[in-house]
């Protein structure tokens, strides 16, 4: 079994991570940085389970984490898109520079 | 032949995060973001986690790409009003400040032997298994505080979501009177 090791999503997971960090640092619509952090997350994802299969033989509390990642990330997606709407109404566009302020 | 599949996976999920962050088009970034996605999940197949790999697809392709595509959609008649460009000197700092975190985290995967223990006889969780974990107490290895605050954490965030979507409606009416 010579499959691709540990380290090659180790790897793989830092490149996403520090691509997500590139889009959120230079992205300056909401949307666009809300797809970034998900990119994020799905590299700490992976990490969580590329451990659980090569260092801990596939056992079920590894599985647990990323579920847990995926259901964070579900709820803050909601709760940025409800922003990104009352932003929207209020300013007419979705520059975060221009919002900077906390009502209106 | 697992790691020819995984450069292939890699070489998509690198090329679509890639795009994710660089076109300026919102709908071709979620469609970009659902590429990552799917190839994250196929990378969750070569390792021994199916039932991962299905809650990938169904939660974040079924759920959450449709919920920002739909939001992209809502706004989509000025899409090309959003369209905003990034000062220079600001993409050269995010460059920067990316390669330096891939470094810093290369140099510490590269400094640690991960070979050990790598001869693991590897089963993959099944969903019994999972289900298991996650509802059982501490004592046994379980995470069923977590799983509870995590069922509290998402009504939150409905309720959130849903109070400060419906805020403007109430604020408009004063006006209008």
């Amino acid at each position: 079994m010579n499959g691709p090791t540990l380290n090659n999503y180790l790897t793989l997971s830092a490149v996403l991570f520090a691509v997500g960090v590139y889009g959120l640092l230079t992205r300056r619509n909401l949307i666009a940085m809300l797809m970034s952090v998900e990119i994020i997350l799905n590299s700490a994802a992976l990490n969580f389970v590329a451990f659980h299969h090569f260092r801990w033989g596939g056992d079920a509390p590894g599985a647990v984490f990323p579920i847990f990642i995926i259901a964070v990330a579900a709820a803050e997606a909601a709760v940025v898109l409800a922003i990104i709407i009352v932003l929207f109404r209020h300013k007419q566009q979705l520059d975060v520079n221009q919002a900077d302020s906390l009502k209106h | 032949m697992n790691t020819f599949l995984f450069y292939i996976l890699s070489l998509v999920a690198l090329l679509s995060a890639y795009f994710v962050v660089t076109v300026h088009n919102l709908f071709r970034a979620a469609m970009g973001l659902i590429g990552l996605l799917l190839s994250i999940a196929g990378m969750y197949l070569l390792i021994d986690a199916q039932f991962l790999s299905a809650v990938q697809i169904t939660v974040y392709v079924g759920g959450i790409v449709v919920l920002i595509v739909y939001v992209v959609l809502l706004f989509s008649d000025v899409a090309q009003k959003l369209e905003l460009e990034t000062a220079r000197w600001r993409q050269a700092i995010g460059a920067v400040l990316g390669v330096a975190v891939f470094t810093v985290l290369w140099l510490a995967i590269r400094g640690f032997d991960f070979t050990i223990g790598q001869n693991l006889d590897v089963k993959s969780a099944s969903v019994t298994d999972i289900g298991t974990a996650l509802l059982s107490k501490p004592s046994e290895k379980g995470f069923v505080l977590p799983f509870e605050i995590i069922s509290l954490l998402l009504i939150a965030a409905i309720v959130g979501a849903i109070t400060i979507a419906r805020a403007g409606d109430g604020e408009k009416k004063p006006e209008q009177k």
